[in-house]
């Protein structure tokens, strides 16, 4: 079985050094998949920006939702409040984070009680503050590329 | 083409991406947007639109809920991140399936499968009248209304509602077409946007009458027709 990875704190090991100059072209963090976002965005970068601001502005109430229902023990409710977060990550490029809220449902449809998910949980959480802490870098870094590109 | 449509989708991000998406095509008119089932129903209680957005698992109750509830039928595109759910798209007939996210280029297909609106207006006007009832043609099917089942129509712009004990009904047409078409023995037109079931009627006060707990105005050019109406004594 694969072991949960633990982030204890701001992943900083994901943003490689030198990314915070900033390119003519931007170049996203490489955790989020580039072709996804030119296919949604194409290159507006100020369009992307947005996205990741509002993302960003409803992170805390989604991710407070998956928390409170792991706290109460209502495996109905975690199912619903991953549901409900996992295509943030599709709309931000974050594609394996997408692809775990999507197991991590799966896992509470077979689960028979909360206690069966609680591994998987610790996990799926790390991966949720991960990819927010991401975005919120990638959105600082873009805010400032967009608002002086050449 | 140029349809009106509303947006039910519980994550904000998806319903952004989505209005955007309606405005950049120039072929839509985002009416609003609902991030749950109840407040969505209760527009479209009021108001008409040509499509519906529809997420399918929202907080209380699903997309699949809103489909059962509301009293017509407009077009419907589904846009939820579980493909399980293409079987009852399917059922429900709805004219397309979004995994989200997708394209703008997948959504612009997804808009030419919607049939011209024309069509739907056509289908929806009223058919006939006889002396105790009326049919309708509502969700492509005559359906007979018995003029002492109805409490009130209420005109919705371009289409009107008739409002039942039941359940409710909208059909394209108006107040001002169905005032020459309905039993004059059982109906009168209190106000530019009413015709009610004059047996109906449970209390009237100075610019209102109430059905069903419902309050409607009247009008001061129906006013007098309305009370000489009425059994007073």
């Amino acid at each position: 079985m694969k072991m949960p990875l633990v982030y204890n704190e701001k992943p900083e090991h994901l943003f490689p050094m030198g990314s915070e100059t900033l390119p003519k072209q931007f170049i996203f963090n490489e955790k989020m998949d580039k072709e996804t976002l030119y296919s949604l965005y194409t290159d507006d970068f100020g369009y992307i920006e947005e996205i990741f601001a509002t993302t960003l502005q409803h992170f805390e109430a989604d991710f407070s939702a998956v928390q409170l229902a792991y706290e109460n023990g209502n495996l109905d409710d975690l199912k619903r409040a991953v549901h409900k977060i996992k295509p943030t990550f599709g709309y931000t490029g974050l594609l394996e984070a997408q692809s775990l809220c999507k197991n991590f449902e799966d896992q509470c449809v077979n689960a028979a009680s909360i206690a069966d998910v609680s591994n998987e949980y610790v996990h799926i959480k790390n991966v949720l503050l991960e990819a927010r802490d991401i975005i919120d870098h990638e959105y600082t870094r873009l805010k400032a590329f967009n608002a002086n590109p050449l | 083409m140029s349809l009106t449509c509303i947006i039910v989708e519980d994550l904000q991000v998806a319903a952004d991406y989505l209005s955007r998406c309606c405005e950049k095509s120039g072929q839509l008119s985002v009416k609003g947007h609902f991030a749950a089932v109840p407040e969505a129903l209760e527009f479209l209680n009021n108001n008409v639109v040509d499509l519906i957005f529809l997420d399918v698992e929202m907080p209380g109750a699903t997309g699949f809920d809103l489909l059962d509830q509301i009293a017509y039928s407009p077009k419907v595109i589904l846009t939820t991140s579980k493909p399980e759910y293409a079987f009852d798209a399917f059922e429900y007939n709805v004219t397309d399936f979004l995994k989200k996210p997708f394209t703008y280029q997948r959504f612009l297909d997804a808009l030419k499968k919607i049939p011209p609106a024309t069509a739907e207006v056509a289908d929806n006007t009223i058919t006939e009248t006889g002396v105790d009832h009326i049919f309708i043609k509502s969700d492509g099917k005559l359906i007979r209304l018995n003029n002492e089942d109805i409490l009130y129509i209420e005109s919705m712009g371009d289409y009107v509602k008739f409002v039942t004990g039941e359940k409710k009904y909208i059909t394209h047409n108006t107040i001002k077409n169905l005032e020459e078409k309905v039993s004059k023995q059982s109906f009168i037109k209190v106000h530019r946007s009413y015709i009610i079931n004059i047996d109906k009627i449970s209390n009237i006060r100075e610019n209102g009458l109430f059905i069903s707990g419902k309050e409607i105005p009247i009008s001061k050019a129906h006013k007098q027709e309305v009370l000489k109406r009425l059994n007073i004594i």
